[in-house]
């Protein structure tokens, strides 16, 4: 299948720091994910697939057409950036209508659009109001709604679920997963590892600005799973937990907080280790205040993918 | 690696349309929300009064017999001719009613776009940044020449219907062009003195206080100057008298400065440009570090 978007030794500074390094990458239709802790170079990335910076060192093709010096390409893609960018002023149907007009649609196709964006986004009934009145979740929403509202084949999205509320994520989630349902391809970046399990198997990790694995989520979890998992428990029959699971095969190491009733467990079985921990709750043999993992971030994740 | 696509690429079908107005929208939209703000509303209103008045000067210039009994020597001191157009054009009101107009209407033109990290929303469509720089250039075009233009048009119309011959068009054919290349000069001159502030920074506060100062500093310092050295040339250093010694060369009256009017021309047309490579440098600086 021909890739979408093509990056080849891409790379770009922003003088003696490093955004990204020789990344070479190939996306297909579909939702992928670019994850990658803050600073990874993700937006970096996006912005050279967007047109808006240009690489040092390679090229990024997209549709088979260079993206720099290109602004015929950017009918075919919608970007939706991370930060604010509003006129405040505006009402939400005015700022589609302004930003539709901008790829030369007559005023009533961008009406049209604009109407129908605002739909798919649930966003029809506050259209008329300004956007200085708008809550987080509809900010992102009319966000993502400017990069659709012209029905692009490509659509970018810089971590679109930041700062949402669970509900408007899930609403933002399912909106992606109809973009993908329609044949789009759509690259997401995301910092945290459960949103894009929730959208996406396909995920490219991106660290320090190099592409560090790439793969489906089952791959990335092996990866992660062939390290070991610290598992923090609050409970007041913390010793008693640890003596029972003291003789599993899947526990590496135990540690202790008595003075916060915290018992820690190192292991590489993170499935296994809950499942007896579940028995162990269902059997009312312990009970449980408070479960954690400390390193189950990306930048843990990262850490052990890069050996620290 | 699992596959995850569903339906595959679809070929876009669309046709690839190239307007030569792509800015449009941007100052359309710029006027728009210049217009929302009640303020505004309320100096654009006030600041054609000095049209009005010289409107009502080019009428009294031809009822001179009705009005002698208001004012003696009225015949003298209001007569319409080239110089009647520079003195409205090079008015002190009408360069400070821009500033004031464009201290609302034109201060965050670039510097919203700045604060609100809104480049690249322009960048991420069909606009290069030329359009960019037009639709934004549109929007200060747009009220200068409603403030210098049009009503230098329609005084000259006006003094065409109330003479009711051409003989006043017969005696300076020149004039119209003047009228229109002098407004255009001064369109170009504060389009470029404006996005040039507007893209200093992100806080349109502060680009209102940096064109007052330039404008008010400069003129201060023009005049100091000439008061210490007595030098015409000192008046090179003020943005006021480039633009009053370039309109009297455009409507061929004696400059107020006793230096060649090009050099003037020259220093405001270098500002222009200089400005323009700021600006353009600016937008294409607009990186996000994460």
């Amino acid at each position: 299948m021909t890739a979408i978007i093509e990056a080849l030794n891409l790379s770009r500074w922003y003088g003696n720091v490093l955004g990204i390094s020789e990344v070479n990458l190939e996306i297909q239709p579909g939702i992928t994910a670019l994850l990658g802790p803050n600073g990874a170079g993700k937006s970096t990335f996006m912005k050279i697939i967007t047109g808006q910076l240009k690489p040092n060192i390679g090229e990024v093709r997209i549709l088979g057409e260079k993206v720099w010096n290109n602004r015929h390409i950017f009918r075919r893609l919608g970007f939706c950036p991370e930060v604010d960018a509003f006129y405040e002023e505006l009402s939400g149907f005015e700022f589609l209508f302004f930003l539709l007009s901008l790829y030369g649609f007559t005023t009533a196709e961008s009406r049209k659009k604009a109407e129908l964006a605002l739909e798919l986004v649930e966003l029809t009934e506050v259209k008329d109001r300004q956007i200085r009145s708008y809550s987080r979740g509809m900010r992102q929403r009319i966000k993502i709604a400017q990069a659709i509202a012209h029905n692009p084949e490509i659509i970018i999205l810089d971590e679109p679920l930041n700062g949402l509320d669970p509900l408007s994520k899930r609403r933002i989630i399912k909106l992606i997963k109809e973009f993908k349902g329609e044949g789009k391809t759509i690259v997401v970046s995301s910092h945290i590892l459960p949103e894009v399990e929730a959208l996406t198997s396909e995920i490219v990790l991106i660290h320090q600005g190099k592409i560090l694995a790439r793969g489906d989520i089952y791959f990335i979890r092996e990866l992660i799973d062939s390290h070991p998992h610290m598992i923090r428990i609050k409970s007041p029959h913390f010793r008693q937990l640890a003596k029972i699971l003291a003789g599993e095969d899947y526990i590496l190491n135990i540690s202790f907080k008595p003075q916060e009733n915290v018992v820690i467990f190192e292991t590489h079985h993170r499935d296994r280790f809950f499942n007896r921990l579940n028995e162990l709750i269902l059997g009312s043999l312990v009970t449980i205040d408070e479960i954690t993992s400390p390193d189950d971030n990306l930048q843990a994740v990262f850490d052990y993918l890069v050996g620290k | 690696m699992a596959t995850i696509r569903e339906k595959g690429y679809h070929h876009w079908e669309g046709q690839l349309r190239d307007k030569p107005w792509n800015f449009w929208p941007i100052t359309r939209t710029g006027i728009k929300l210049a217009f929302e703000r009640r303020r505004f509303k309320l100096l654009f209103v006030l600041s054609f009064l000095p049209a009005v008045i010289y409107g009502v000067g080019v009428y009294v210039s031809e009822r001179l017999e009705n009005f002698k009994f208001m004012a003696q020597g009225v015949d003298k001191t209001l007569q319409v001719n080239p110089g009647f157009f520079r003195s409205y054009l090079t008015l002190d009101l009408i360069f400070f009613e821009i500033l004031l107009l464009m201290s609302l209407s034109g201060a965050g033109l670039i510097a919203d776009d700045f604060r609100h990290k809104a480049i690249q929303l322009y960048l991420a469509r069909p606009l290069s940044k030329s359009d960019y720089l037009l639709g934004k250039a549109g929007v200060v075009m747009f009220f200068v020449g409603l403030l210098t233009l049009v009503p230098g048009i329609l005084l000259f119309i006006l003094k065409l219907l109330f003479s009711g011959s051409f003989k006043f068009f017969l005696n300076y054919p020149w004039l119209i062009l003047s009228i229109i290349f002098y407004s255009a000069f001064l369109m170009i001159f504060f389009t470029a003195f404006v996005l040039l502030a507007s893209s200093l920074s992100n806080n349109r506060n502060y680009v209102i206080a940096i064109m007052w100062s330039i404008y008010i500093f400069s003129n201060v310092l023009g005049a100091i100057l000439r008061i210490i050295f007595h030098s015409p040339y000192s008046a090179l250093l003020s943005l006021k008298a480039n633009l009053d010694q370039v309109g009297a060369a455009f409507f061929l009256v004696k400059p107020p400065y006793d230096y060649p009017w090009f050099l003037s021309f020259l220093l405001l047309i270098s500002f222009c440009l200089l400005a323009y490579v700021v600006v353009r440098r600016k937008i294409r600086g607009v990186e996000v570090i994460r």
